[in-house]
């Protein structure tokens, strides 16, 4: 089975490799592209730790070849983060402490951006439905749920930013600086593993 | 777990397609949307030699109606039916059994052909082109020809589609006007699969019964399609008592296994009480002007 | 998983008997059976291929036939593993009369384990009774043709026939 040449754009930079036809595309990303943010949690299409978006739509990197992604676009979690700045679906999973041991994470936030785009204002009921395929086994999910609420207002506030930049949530919640895309910079915790 | 070694083409034609599976026969396996193929691939129960991957060949994801049939490419995926204004206008029952096949990620990937070829015994679509009364085009050596939905499930993941053959349309009548219709399945969790699903169409005329379409899934080898159901109701004014008479037939009709998820006593039970609910549910949605779907898919957590 | 079930066959008693017994039925009728080699009386090393559709497994293990009691009655022991998993099971097989054609009454156990059992719980128990019906279908099918060694000369008789040693109904 010899090998081929695959050629994609991952966040916006190309990425090339040669590899078997069997080489999944989970692998592909992990291995050959340097991306370990793309999880391995079942490798058979059930846990959708391995979710990318490929093209714009959610789906699952290990039940497809990376020969069958030549010419792709991809996004994974890594592609998120504008520099220091937190997508807004990470930003709201941090603040409403939506991940614990972090593992299944990055699928749920690549499916959530697809989610979310396709969804701008979801019902809880809609919300669960649409994270059906992801499984997280520390969280019991409640927290992801309000998360990707909160993501959700987040990306169609269409509140004006005061002078500040600031404006304090009515329930006395943290303050939320609100942009159109990304909240404004602050300083990233770091989390101790 | 990775799948073992495989040669691998991807045609850009389906001509090419069909001679690579002509030369491999056997030994070759098609590759659609590969949320079914790709993980037996993973887990080594399936080692195919060769994979024809279909994602690269042009001329199988049209999607139209011609003639009060909706056509439907092999390599539709599952998620752009499901999004399809087509679709939801002329086969909401289609649309609606598609909001409950997987997840999201799954039918962003899947596509109709591949789910109806891969013939999974508690899958939706395969009930669906039962209960409509379906058809499929296949293509092999010896040139094309149609295979009906009702001789087209032989039993588990196994069609009457030769191992030399593409399938490369699926196609369904197109529902009635004023029809109403149901999908209703049960399922331990979103997205798994049906531990019983029924689809339902009902067309009626002057408050008659004129056409029933009872199809089941989940409850045997194949999905069935309660003849002697429909027959009970072709004809009668819907009632209570119909439906219950109806979802007896229903039960009489099929021989479920039982397995570490449900028995098969539940899985006889559940099916009558989905037949019940779907032919209210169907009723309620019968004679709204054109069979415009509005209604939500139907998936009831056990 | 407990799978039972009744066939009819075509031939009196003794002929089904010794058809059973015979181990080139037994390959004709089990198209994944890729080897049975005895390795003692009654004792066999058998490789049997067996699944639906793509999802095949190769098992490697032993085939064994003991409580025997001619010509009704015995059972089958058997155990193998293979790359998807593994199944380890007994059945019995019982004879009776019935004019000139016999009923057989199977009754098994098996357990089956691995990746297969996991993932394919929800259609082993049809997949397994299938896969059985497919056999007896089979070996109902054995006896219209001519037997080979083993079992009398002339061949089994056909429905209706009378021969050697059954009694006339």
């Amino acid at each position: 089975m010899a090998p081929r040449d695959v050629a994609v754009t991952i966040n916006g930079r190309a990425y090339h490799g040669r590899v078997e036809p069997r080489k999944t595309l989970a692998d592909f990303i992990r291995e050959d592209c340097g991306l370990t943010g793309t999880h391995l949690g079942c490798e058979h299409g059930v846990c959708g730790a391995c979710t990318i978006l490929m093209d714009g739509d959610a789906v699952r990197s290990c039940l497809l070849f990376a020969v069958q992604a030549d010419g792709a676009e991809l996004r994974t979690v890594e592609g998120l983060a504008d520099g220091d700045r937190l997508h807004p679906i990470q930003q709201a999973f941090w603040e409403h402490h939506g991940l614990q041991c972090g593992f299944c994470t990055p699928g749920f936030l690549m499916t959530s951006v697809a989610f979310l785009r396709e969804h701008p204002h979801p019902t809880e009921r809609e919300i669960r439905e649409g994270l059906a395929g992801n499984l997280c086994r520390c969280t019991g999910y409640q927290n992801i749920v309000k998360a990707v609420a909160a993501a959700a207002d987040m990306l169609t506030s269409t509140a004006p930013a005061s002078d500040s930049g600031r404006r304090v949530a009515k329930k006395g919640a943290r303050a939320r600086r609100r942009t159109p895309e990304h909240p404004p910079r602050r300083r990233r915790r770091r989390i101790a593993r | 777990m990775k799948p073992a070694a495989f040669e691998y083409h991807a045609p850009r034609t389906i001509g090419e397609a069909v001679r690579l599976l002509a030369a491999h026969g056997d030994d070759a396996k098609v590759l659609a949307g590969g949320q079914s193929l790709v993980p037996l691939m993973n887990m080594r129960l399936a080692r195919p030699r060769v994979i024809v991957d279909l994602n690269r060949v042009r001329g199988l994801d049209g999607l139209r109606e011609a003639r009060g049939v909706l056509k439907i490419g092999a390599m539709v995926r599952q998620r752009v039916a499901e999004r399809s204004p087509l679709v939801a206008s002329r086969c909401p029952l289609l649309r609606d059994a598609l909001g409950c096949v997987g997840h999201p990620q799954i039918r962003n990937r899947g596509t109709i052909g591949g789910s109806v070829a891969h013939a999974d015994p508690a899958a939706e679509i395969p009930a669906v082109l039962a209960a409509l009364g379906g058809e499929v085009t296949v293509r092999g050596p010896k040139g094309a020809r149609t295979i009906r939905a009702a001789d087209l499930f032989v039993t588990y993941l196994t069609t009457a589609i030769d191992a030399r053959e593409l399938l490369t349309e699926v196609r369904v009548p197109v529902q009635p006007r004023g029809a109403g219709w149901s999908w209703m399945e049960i399922a331990r969790r979103h997205g798994d699969f049906a531990l019983a699903g029924v689809g339902v169409m009902l067309a009626l005329r002057r408050g008659v019964i004129a056409e029933a379409r009872i199809a089941l899934t989940g409850v045997g080898p194949a999905p069935v399609r309660a003849n002697a159901a429909e027959r009970l109701l072709t004809g009668s004014r819907p009632s209570d008592a119909v439906w219950q008479d109806a979802a007896e037939a229903v039960r009489g009709a099929i021989d479920p296994d039982g397995d570490l998820h449900a028995s098969a006593e539940y899985r006889r039970h559940v099916a009558g009480v989905l037949t019940v609910r779907a032919l209210r549910e169907a009723l309620g949605r019968a004679g709204a002007p054109g069979s415009g779907g509005r209604g939500r898919p139907r998936r009831e957590a056990a | 998983m407990k799978l039972d079930g009744t066939n009819t066959l075509p031939a009196p008693v003794q002929t089904v008997w010794e058809t059973i017994n015979d181990p080139d039925a037994l390959r004709r009728c089990t198209p994944g059976l890729k080897e049975l080699k005895p390795i003692g009386p009654d004792s066999y090393q058998a490789t049997l291929t067996v699944g639906i559709a793509s999802v095949k497994g190769t098992y490697a293990g032993t085939l064994k036939i003991t409580d025997k009691r001619a010509p009704t009655h015995y059972k089958i022991v058997l155990e193998g593993t293979g790359g998807a998993g593994f199944m380890k099971g007994e059945g019995t097989v019982d004879l009776e009369a019935q004019g000139n054609e016999t009923l057989l009454r199977w009754s098994g156990d098996i357990q089956v384990g691995g990746l297969i059992a996991g993932v394919g719980q929800r259609m082993l128990g049809g997949v397994g009774k299938m896969l059985i019906g497919q056999f007896f279908k089979c070996l109902e099918q054995q006896f219209g043709l001519p037997s080979s060694g083993g079992a009398a000369a002339g061949g089994p008789a056909a429905p209706g026939q009378p021969s050697a040693g059954s009694g006339d109904r």
